[in-house]
């Protein structure tokens, strides 16, 4: 069947030698050298079956395990050309300025993502307040204009620039008006352009305004003294400060360097128990009054008469002519007596200032500072703030808007922020061009043709002359995020400027070129590029500061008493502005809206505060809805606030509230259309509103809610005289009985040696102004999640670092009522003390909520930290509720890529400012204070890397950077040497709760009041 | 088989003869499933719905769809876990310690008691469970399981840690105690069953018992034995609940009193949920010969003892706040008293300290109607107990700077409502499928016949009080 030719391989099969037959049956013809193989001794295998098997499963799971793994494509693109100076995850340093503060820009791998104040700074010396922390989070809004637009849609810059060009041209050829609006501009070089721009179009002129104006300050210094100037106020340098409705701690004009000034005299010390003393009258609870020693309740409508009685008071004491008034002066009680008292014995070393707009206030304040020689001393008209432009009055400018040829808004707002808005409104559809370069799609560039979106400081060029010859440069830190352009360049552009080269305009020669020519030659240095680096490093460049003079009077204080209102009507509306939002041009910056106003502590809201007895009177209270109406404007569903230490007949409410365009979601309610006008100035109170109780009600988000201290010993006061007759006058042990010989309480826990580093907080509540700068710097820094509203309030604020605001009330015997059980029954409020207690994670040596966790997810660090291991916990809260302190907080929801939590880290464009040293945390965990254990692993390394120990100073916490009082003290508490060392020897050093033995790392020290001793401040609850 | 005295009552009444025993018991089970149970079974379904979702929804969203907040932590979650936990001691007791006191009146009762236990255990352990902020992983990681995260262990220093280990035990215990108790039973069911699939389960679970002496008496040491393990889990897991709080550094829960008050807070809450399921049970299943007048009676002598034992606790805790002379302490407790709260706290004394005092007049003690409504007030006012120790003490503590309010959810409501909805899904299915009541004990408590066979003169039964 098979008849197959055979083939023969080879003539050993062809023979069949028997050597061949044998080997055939192999199934190789060789034996294979396995054996050999595996056993050289060079690859040292020892390889069995088994050995085999193991292998073999390793490498079959390893594979399956591999393929399991669903690791989501993420975009990393690293730098195929690292850039020079950026390495990946080390931070770079760039100075710039926010508005008018300088800053130092912390960058990520090309990324901004942290602002401080520029220690080199002489104005703000370091310190940068809650909006200054905020702005960053705008850099990265998704709410920006990314292109420019034509009637509201987008465009491209060229074509836009086009035509913006051909139509001022033809404005220009008909010779019609050209407007360009804007702010104070405060940048010479940004002045050049503008004047630039002005002489390519001779019909422009230059309106400036401001949504808060201090005109009254420039006229009244105008009048007196021929200088139309805001001063630089050294409060630093009063012993007495009297202030009339003035918040230059919180708002008014430049609080960061006034806060700095102010605070280097209220911290006394055993050795110089010295301070100031602060005097405020306000009619509205305001940040500095709650920083006041004596606080009067003063309606704005009687500031006249209390300026006119104090002028009347000092000139008796001094032996002057006193005014002739023309009604009988009793307002804020024995406030004015006191004040001139103490005013007679600080001339030249004290300070008057006033709140207010009204020129003729503030020429008479003028006079009475005049008449203590402060002038020179105290307040310096040479070195002053600059207000470059003011041509035409901003409400010429609107009268006259219907018939111009072209209105060009240079980053400002005035549809919003001014009485005016509605006006302008209408008279805008009648302009042929109109043009605004704001961030956002707002209420004025969204009526405009055309919005050419103006760049992020973060992404520009500039430089600002913050006062008089003290110069600060703006860097870019970014390429700009959208294609925005920087208004100057803008103008530039469009005015054909001469310094265009090759059709493009290099805003940075030009500001270099601004600088060689007018700072420089004054700088008496050699070396332009040396000069121009350097400042450029430093941020900030000063020229010799002017002796101050004092100036010679134009102003008789007799011709003002006609001038100055002394009516007093039935309800005086005080608009005034927080803290956080300003004047609410950064209205989408949720960190503005979740940082609480430091005396009321309500988020996301204003609100018309109300003294107790006005509520009781009108039959609403908190969480009541109100109307107000001035005559002409009616807002309706105001909420209520009753608010301690309102003036009675007086009532407040925040202006830059009520953004309704380029917002996210209008948060508030608009009162600028309340702001009127007297004597030329804008006022900005509103005298006889109507106030209506409304029905309804709605909730204010508070952080806190709870403001009496209940008499315990939380925060301890003492008053100046008692201070100095004994330092540690509050501090008395009260544990004595219970410590044993080493003076050590009973301890449960054992004894831990720091053998290292132990690090520790020290807190000046003498200092501490209450700013809430410390809030945001410390959310920023930590990727502290913003909530909203609705979680506030659920008392959901994820915040690590508070601060505590208690309010005590004087009663007729002239004790302090701490109890709230006991407010109610009194009739008044108006009485009130406040202290501000900043309250974060006190690492504690014991700490409670350690020996709770049943994970162990929060532990001791072997220097004194309290750790939260995010990825241990598992949420059971138990930490949260054995904390004495309550700073723990709870990720009740994942914060971050929720669609829910809308602010920021739920994009990708927000995202890029979270910090990545610091874990975005999830939900379902516990968070706190960790002391920026991210700094400190930083400030170890750096140590380490240049091989040497940890200096005093090396590390420092986000909210000890930020603040601009210099409040918080950071440091290792083994190093004899460092500040806290010495902090915390000091005679005002306390430990918070110190019965309960947790051993917290963090003392405060003692409230000094500068009061004379009365009942009162002896018990001191 | 047992002793009759003239002045003491039967235990069981109705002249029952061990027939009518086992032909009373099997009878809910054996018979037709009847429109009351489908009602009730189907209410009950429907909240255990509710549980479901209402978890799902803290599960998958967070937490914060809780009212609970930066300084109220604990709250409803806790609050029902305590309460739960505590309903279950009473079965305990029933079966453990009145076993080795030898108790024959709780013979009739102790099954259905057990089964409450294991249900209202099962019920509290949600609480701990979803509390978690990370369900996904907590459960697990507050195990002492060795792993592959480096060194974690679990920190045996938290009382959280402890109730992990207590209501475990607990619960095993319980479980095992309840079944092994119920096998006689099963036997009788099985012997009884007519159909293949009944017959298959109720011989699956009887584990092939057959009633020989030899088996009696391993049945008897090992129920002796697991009561000795049992009796101490009465003291023991309200003791260490309790210390979740007593350990902590808040004022009104840092309380070296809490311990033997929670025991007894809990023995009351138990009986309290063991009259109110009784009292119905024997209604509807036409049980009033077995658990008798007598037996609502003993039990309201226990809520009586008990109610005053925690009266006296409250009371005790005011006179220390006040003689500790600490500020933070006094104030907690005035709190409670007058704070915004004041409800809360003045609920639960009028519910479990004035209340329960009604029961020292006999003709109430002996009143079905008036017992169940008692019943349920105590349940109530334990249910205060909890709530004003855990959300008025952290609400406001040290700091007055963050003393807030706390007001649950709808979630938070769903939640307990759904436990109920969990509790009873169970309890109708024990109804319907397993004897409400040891049949084989209560055959050795029935009252001496003329016609039965007199064997011997067993031991007395007794009454609880006596």
């Amino acid at each position: 069947m098979e008849n197959k030719t055979q083939y023969w391989k080879g003539t050993e099969e062809l023979n069949r030698e028997p050597e061949f037959v044998q080997l055939s049956k192999n199934e190789f013809a060789e034996g294979l050298p396995l054996e050999e193989v595996l056993s050289e001794s060079d690859l040292n295998l020892s390889s069995n079956r088994r050995d085999f098997l193991k292998y073999f499963g390793f490498s079959v799971s390893a594979v399956a395990l591999a393929a399991c793994n669903k690791a989501p494509v993420k975009n990393v693109i690293p730098y195929v050309v690292q850039p020079e100076e950026i390495t990946p995850g080390i931070p770079n340093y760039y100075a710039s300025t926010y508005k008018n503060t300088p800053v130092v820009v912390k960058t990520r791998e090309g990324r901004p993502i942290k602002l401080e104040g520029n220690t080199k700074s002489t104005v703000t010396h370091g310190g940068l307040d809650a909006a200054g922390q905020a702005s960053v989070v705008t850099l990265y809004d998704s709410k920006r204009l990314p292109l420019p637009l034509k009637n509201g849609e987008r465009s491209k810059w060229s074509a836009v620039d086009a035509e913006i060009k051909a139509k001022l041209a033809e404005v220009n050829a008909k010779g019609a008006a050209i407007r360009l609006v804007s702010g104070p501009i405060s940048g010479p070089a940004t002045q050049a352009i503008i004047n630039d721009f002005k002489a390519a179009y001779p019909t422009t002129k230059h309106v400036v305004y401001e949504g808060v104006s201090y005109d009254g300050i420039y006229s009244a210094n105008e009048m007196c003294f021929g200088k139309a100037v805001i001063p630089t106020y050294k409060f630093g340098n009063a012993d007495v400060i009297v202030s009339f409705g003035a918040d230059f701690l919180g708002t008014w004009l430049n609080t960061l360097q006034y806060t700095r000034e102010y605070t280097t005299k209220r911290v006394p010390t055993k050795e110089n128990p010295v301070m100031s003393r602060h005097i405020q009258f306000e009619g509205n609870m305001s940040l500095t009054g709650t920083n006041a020693d004596y606080r009067f309740p003063l309606r704005p409508s009687q500031e006249g008469q209390a300026l006119m009685s104090l002028y009347n008071a000092l000139a008796k004491g001094m032996g002057l002519t006193q005014l002739a008034t023309p009604t009988k002066l009793e307002v804020a009680g024995n406030g004015v007596e006191e004040s001139a008292k103490v005013l007679l014995n600080a001339k030249g070393k004290s300070l008057v200032v006033s709140g207010s707009n009204d020129p003729n206030i503030q020429s008479l304040v003028n006079q009475i500072n005049l008449m203590l020689g402060n002038y020179g001393q105290t307040i310096d008209l040479d070195n002053y703030y600059l207000q470059r432009g003011g041509e035409v009055s901003f409400a010429e400018f609107v009268k006259e808007a219907g018939s111009l040829g072209a209105v060009i808004f240079l980053n400002s707002n005035p549809v919003f922020d001014t009485a005016a808005g509605e006006q302008l409104k209408a008279a805008l559809a009648k302009v042929s061009l109109t043009v605004s370069t704001a961030y956002y799609a707002d209420e004025t560039a969204s009526l405009c043709t055309y919005v050419a979106p103006n760049s992020h400081f973060l992404e520009s060029w500039n430089l600002t002359e913050v006062s008089r010859g003290k110069y600060s440069f703006t860097q870019p830190t970014i390429s700009p995020v959208f294609e925005t352009r920087q208004s100057e360049e803008s103008l530039a552009i469009w005015s054909n400027n001469p310094a265009i080269s090759n059709n493009a305009f290099n805003y940075y020669e030009y500001i270099r070129n601004y600088a060689k020519a007018n700072i420089f030659s004054q700088s008496g240095a050699s070396g332009f590029d040396a000069w121009w680096n350097e400042s450029l490093h430093n941020g900030i460049f000063d020229l010799p500061a002017l002796t101050a003079q004092v100036p010679s009077n134009n102003v008789l204080a007799s011709d003002l008493v006609a001038k100055i209102n002394t009516k007093v009507g039935a309800n005086d509306l005080i608009l005034y502005t927080k803290v956080g939002m300003g004047d609410g041009s950064d209205g989408n910056n949720p960190w503005l809206h979740e940082v609480p106003d430091p005396v009321s502590k309500v988020t996301w809201d204003n609100y018309l505060a109300v003294s107790k007895y006005d509520a009781e009177e009108m039959g609403i209270e908190q969480g009541s809805v109100v109307s107000i109406s001035n005559g002409q404007v009616t807002v309706e569903n105001v909420p209520v606030l009753v608010q301690p230490g309102q003036a009675r007949g007086s009532f407040a409410i925040a202006l830059g509230y009520g953004r309704t365009h380029g917002v996210k979601e209008t948060i508030g309610i608009n009162m600028y259309p309340f702001v009127g006008m007297v004597n030329g100035t804008a006022s900005y109170t509103v005298a006889d509103v109507t106030i209506t109780k409304m029905d309804g009600s709605y909730e204010l988000a508070q952080t806190q809610t709870h403001h009496s201290i209940e008499g315990r010993d939380i925060v301890r006061e003492a008053s100046l005289s008692e201070f100095a007759h004994d330092a540690g006058v509050a501090n008395d042990d009260k544990l004595t009985n219970q410590r044993n010989e080493e003076g050590k309480l009973f301890n449960l826990w054992k004894e831990f040696d720091y053998k290292g580093h132990k690090w520790g907080l020290a807190i000046d509540m003498n200092a501490c102004t209450g700013c809430s700068a410390c809030v945001v710097a410390c959310s920023l820094e930590n990727n502290v999640p913003v909530v909203g509203r609705d979680e506030v309030r659920r008392r959901r604020e994820m915040h690590w670092i508070r601060i505590d605001r208690y309010y005590a009330f004087r009663n007729e015997n002239n004790a302090y009522v701490t109890k709230e059980d006991d407010y109610d029954e009194m009739g008044d409020h108006q009485n009130v003390k406040a202290v501000h207690q900043p309250m974060m994670c006190q690492h504690c040596e014991s700490a409670p909520c350690e020996t709770v966790c049943p994970v162990l997810a929060t532990t001791h660090s072997s220097d004194g930290l309290n750790q939260m291991t995010y990825n241990r916990c598992i949420g059971t809260k138990y930490c949260a509720n054995n904390c004495p302190y309550k700073v723990r907080r709870f990720n009740w929801f994942r914060y971050n890529d929720n669609d829910n939590f809308n602010y920021y880290m739920n994009n990708d464009l927000g995202k890029m400012v979270i910090n990545p040293d610091v874990t975005v945390r999830t939900r379902g965990v516990m968070e706190k204070c960790s002391m920026c254990v991210q700094r400190i692993q930083a400030g170890k390394l750096n140590a380490k890397l240049e091989g040497r120990k940890i200096k005093d100073g090396d590390i420092t916490p986000a909210c000890a950077q930020t603040c601009p009082a210099g409040a918080i003290v950071f440091g290792d508490m083994n190093d004899e040497n460092s500040r806290i060392s010495k902090e915390f020897a000091n005679e005002r050093a306390y430990q918070v709760l110190e019965e309960l033995n947790v051993k917290p790392s963090v003392r405060y020290m003692t409230k000094i009041r500068n009061v004379e001793v009365t009942k009162e401040t002896t018990a001191q609850h | 088989m047992s002793y009759e005295s003239p002045i003491r009552e039967p235990l069981v009444t109705g002249g029952k003869t061990a027939g009518d025993v086992t032909a009373d018991i099997c009878r809910p089970l054996e018979g037709k499933t009847t429109k009351l149970w489908w009602l009730g079974f189907g209410l009950a379904v429907i909240c255990l719905g509710i549980l479901v979702y209402t978890l799902a929804i803290s599960s998958f969203r967070g937490l914060g769809m809780w009212g609970i907040n930066k300084t109220v932590g604990w709250a409803w979650d806790i609050t029902n876990f305590v309460f739960w936990v505590g309903i279950g001691h009473a079965g305990t007791l029933i079966s453990a310690i009145l076993l080795l006191f030898r108790q024959k009146w709780r013979m009739s009762i102790n099954r259905s008691a057990e089964a409450m236990t294991i249900f209202a255990v099962m019920c509290a352990a949600i609480f701990p469970l979803f509390h978690m902020g990370r369900v996904w992983i907590g459960p697990v990681w507050a195990l002492p399981l060795p792993n592959a995260l480096g060194s974690l262990w679990v920190n045996f220093n938290s009382p959280l840690l402890w109730d992990v280990f207590a209501i475990s035990t607990y619960f095993s215990v319980s479980l095992l105690f309840w079944y092994l108790g119920m096998i006689p039973d099963l036997a009788t069911i099985r012997d009884r069953a007519t159909t293949p699939i009944r017959k298959f389960m109720y011989r699956f679970f009887s584990m092939g018992w057959n009633g020989s002496a030899r088996t009696w008496a391993r049945y008897e040491v090992v129920s002796l034995i697991l009561a000795g393990i049992s009796t101490p889990l009465v003291l023991s897991v309200h003791t260490i609940v309790s210390m979740d709080f007593a350990t902590s550094v808040i004022p009104g829960w840092h309380t070296t009193i809490f311990p033997p008050y929670f025991v007894a807070g809990a023995i009351f809450s138990g009986f309290g949920m063991v009259l109110t399921l009784l009292i119905i049970a024997r209604k509807v299943l036409k049980l009033e010969a077995y658990i008798t007048i007598g037996h609502l009676d003993a039990m309201c002598r226990v809520i009586l003892l008990t109610g005053s034992m925690v009266g006296l606790a409250y009371i005790t805790e005011f006179f220390i706040a006040w003689y500790s002379g600490v500020e933070y302490e006094r104030y907690a407790f005035l709190n409670r008293m007058a704070g915004p709260y004041w409800w809360a706290y003045w609920s639960m004394m009028t519910c479990n300290v004035i209340s329960p005092q009604l029961f020292w007049v006999k003709s109430w003690r002996r009143n079905p109607n008036f017992i169940f409504f008692m019943s349920i007030i105590v349940n109530i006012g334990m249910w205060f107990e909890r709530f004003v120790i855990i959300v008025t003490s952290l609400h406001r503590d040290y700091l007055p700077s963050s003393w807030v309010m706390y007001s649950p959810t709808p979630t938070e409501i769903g939640i307990f409502i759904g436990t109920f909805g969990l509790f009873f899904t169970f309890f109708f299915l024990f109804a319907r499928f397993l004897p409400v009541i040891n049949m084989a004990e209560v055959k050795s408590i029935l009252p001496h016949k003329p016609h039965a066979d007199s064997h011997e003169e067993v031991h007395t039964p007794e009454m609880v009080t006596q």
